[in-house]
């Protein structure tokens, strides 16, 4: 059902019923735009543009959701790994247990240029992709020689092997347990200060500079991805998920597409651990432990596997948990003062827990799917009263 | 020159010989049938002509080249294609993508960089999977998501996909296992006007006495991984070998 997002032709099952949904309704219109590729870079635009006035800003919505503007910039840049992660997860059916060493292999690289030769925003983002890509192509080349669960532990294994390097043998590169500090984040095109506020009417929506440049990639990730998808990789990617034998028997290398799987996760991963470190001018050695591997996995799997934006929903709800509902001291019937649990905060990996699960259960293929279901219901109907 | 020949070709699996000095030879525009009672070897010798299975000695050739080196994708991409026993399909893609997919690999080769390209580009491989599906009879099924078809339907498509990788030989392996007997019927009529329009060759693995004997211009009884006798339908059918090969067991 999700497939649908990034998917045109799969559309239109029932010719007579989406015939009849065109011309005057509004609703059938929508349906057709739906699936282009400028609907969907124009939305997410949008919803970059307005995300951060409404979660951090906006009268009574804010008040509510008790978002501030570093967390709105965040969920972005994990928004771009998940949307990567799950490239390999959700559409190829790769589980790699490993991404953390291209986030957090990427945050080292870019913050490892910017405090030896340029502290260029681009620069960083570049270098650290870079990093990240030559790195996947390494570890998919090693790791994708087994499948299944072989291939997690081996992606485990390599990133594990990253993280103790980083710790003790490269201390001289990384500054070991301390992490890299004293990162020098410079001018974005030499001239704009990434920290500083934007003027006027796009500083109320967007704030900082560094959101702007943020939402910027993150909208050129989704328009990226969102081509793949609708590219002949695309296709190939879910045939290898679905039957890989018979994608090798009609004729297909499935073994380089997986490895161009790996290495495209991988530069998506990179591109989110650059902005990582100009987002906190400093890497922390947890960016590369294996908690970070395991946190974008359920981030992917509780917005949705298999779809575009389920997994930027799965790391919205995460963050979200993990920052402001852990900082809640005690939960109290709303608009009163009845304190149903002391230190609710405390128990948010509890929570997290017990959400994840639930989703699991209710609905295998996420968050994102209880939007599919409501939207398959709402054209039911639509449909079905004309 | 042969287009497909097998040179004392020999599989072990441990102790047991599955294919036995096999020498088959397949003339291009030819339809040999491969038959022979259980665990005779027939699949054995189809999934060594595929490169799913490493033979213990022994050469293939395809157009006069070795085969027994390549990888199964290379040895489709020279035009060897393969219908499994089983519905071997991609179960949650549309079954216009299925045979997309196929005329992916047929047009585009084994791998390309194109993935910044959009599929709508790609007229060729729309032309080639629109043509197959309507060969096959599903292309007013080609949006439905191909997990949903019936099983007859399912197994066209496993034939369709097949064909959609634009193949000189196409090795059916039982195309009518498991099926019922209309199944069967249609299917039949199915690979009687597959030869008649695209003229292929192929090799044919099958139970059914009725369809061997109907479609084939000669046919090649295995038996313990050996070929016991071939020749033309009428041939067989009144071969000692052969009689003895299927009712032997039974006797003894």
């Amino acid at each position: 059902m999700s497939e649908e997002d990034a998917n045109p032709n799969a559309k239109d099952a029932n010719p007579s019923s989406s015939e009849a949904l065109v011309g005057s309704d509004l609703f059938g219109r929508w349906e057709q735009l739906r699936g282009r590729e400028g609907t969907v870079v124009g939305l997410t635009a949008i919803f970059v543009a307005v995300f951060p006035w409404l979660f951090a800003r906006a009268p009574v919505v804010s008040d509510f959701l008790q978002g501030y503007q570093s967390l709105a910039t965040l969920i972005l840049i994990w928004g771009i790994f998940a949307i990567g992660f799950d490239l390999l997860l959700g559409y190829t059916g790769l589980l790699s247990f490993g991404h953390a060493a291209f986030w957090g292999g990427a945050a080292y690289a870019s913050g490892i240029v910017a405090k030896n030769i340029s502290g260029d925003p681009i620069v960083m983002v570049v270098s650290g992709t870079l990093f990240a890509i030559l790195l996947a192509w390494l570890l998919g080349f090693l790791s994708l020689r087994r499948g299944g669960i072989y291939f997690s532990i081996l992606t485990l294994a390599f990133a594990q092997m990253m993280y103790f390097m980083a710790a003790s043998p490269l201390a001289f590169l990384t500054n070991g347990e301390n992490g890299l500090t004293g990162v020098d984040v410079g001018n974005l095109f030499g001239v704009i200060h990434l920290e500083a506020d934007i003027p006027s009417i796009g500083g109320m929506l967007l704030g900082t500079w560094l959101y702007a440049f943020v939402g910027f990639i993150f909208v050129a990730a989704v328009a990226v991805a969102y081509r793949i998808l609708n590219s002949p990789y695309g296709m190939v990617f879910r045939a290898i998920r679905e039957n890989e034998q018979r994608a090798e028997f009609v004729g297909l290398n499935v073994w380089r597409y997986k490895l161009m799987a790996f290495i495209i996760s991988g530069a998506f991963a990179g591109i989110a651990g650059s902005l990582f470190t100009i987002h906190g001018a400093y890497v922390p050695l947890q960016s590369l432990f294996w908690t970070e591997s395991g946190d974008i996995v359920v981030m992917t799997v509780l917005g949705g596997a298999g779809s575009m934006f389920g997994p930027v929903l799965g790391v919205g709800v995460y963050l979200y948990i993990e920052n402001i509902v852990s900082t809640v001291q005690a939960l109290t019937i709303p608009f009163t003062d009845i304190v149903l649990i002391k230190d609710f905060g405390f128990y948010w990996h509890l929570l997290l827990g017990i959400v994840f699960v639930a989703v699991v259960w209710v609905v295998p293929d996420g968050l994102w799917g209880i939007i599919g279901r409501v939207r398959t219901f709402v054209s039911d109907r639509m449909g079905g009263e004309r | 020159m042969p287009l497909l020949e097998t040179e004392n070709l020999v599989k072990e699996f441990g102790g047991l010989v599955a294919t036995d000095d096999v020498n088959l030879t397949v003339e291009e525009d030819e339809r040999v049938s491969i038959i022979g009672p259980n665990g005779a070897g027939k699949s054995t010798l189809i999934n060594l002509i595929t490169r799913r299975l490493d033979p213990t000695s022994g050469d293939i050739r395809f157009k006069g080249e070795s085969i027994v080196n390549l990888e199964p994708h290379e040895v489709v991409q020279r035009g060897v294609s393969k219908s499994f026993q089983t519905a071997s399909i991609f179960p949650d893609l549309t079954v216009r993508e299925n045979a997309e997919i196929a005329a992916l690999a047929a047009e585009r080769g084994a791998f390309g960089f194109e993935f910044l390209r959009h599929r709508d580009a790609l007229t060729d491989v729309h032309d080639v999977a629109r043509d197959t599906l309507n060969s096959v009879g599903l292309l007013e099924r080609a949006d439905t998501i191909a997990t949903d078809l019936p099983y007859g339907d399912k197994r066209r498509l496993e034939i369709g996909i097949a064909l959609a990788s634009e193949p000189d030989l196409l090795l059916m392996d039982e195309p009518t296992a498991g099926m019922s007997p209309e199944e069967t019927k249609s299917t039949v009529e199915l690979i009687e006007q597959v030869k008649r329009d695209h003229g292929l060759t192929f090799v044919l693995v099958e139970h059914d006495m009725e369809i061997v004997f109907s479609i084939s211009d000669r046919i090649v009884v295995l038996s313990r991984g050996g070929i016991i006798a071939e020749g033309t339908p009428d041939e067989i059918r009144g071969n000692e070998a052969v009689q003895e090969a299927y009712l032997g067991g039974v006797e003894i």
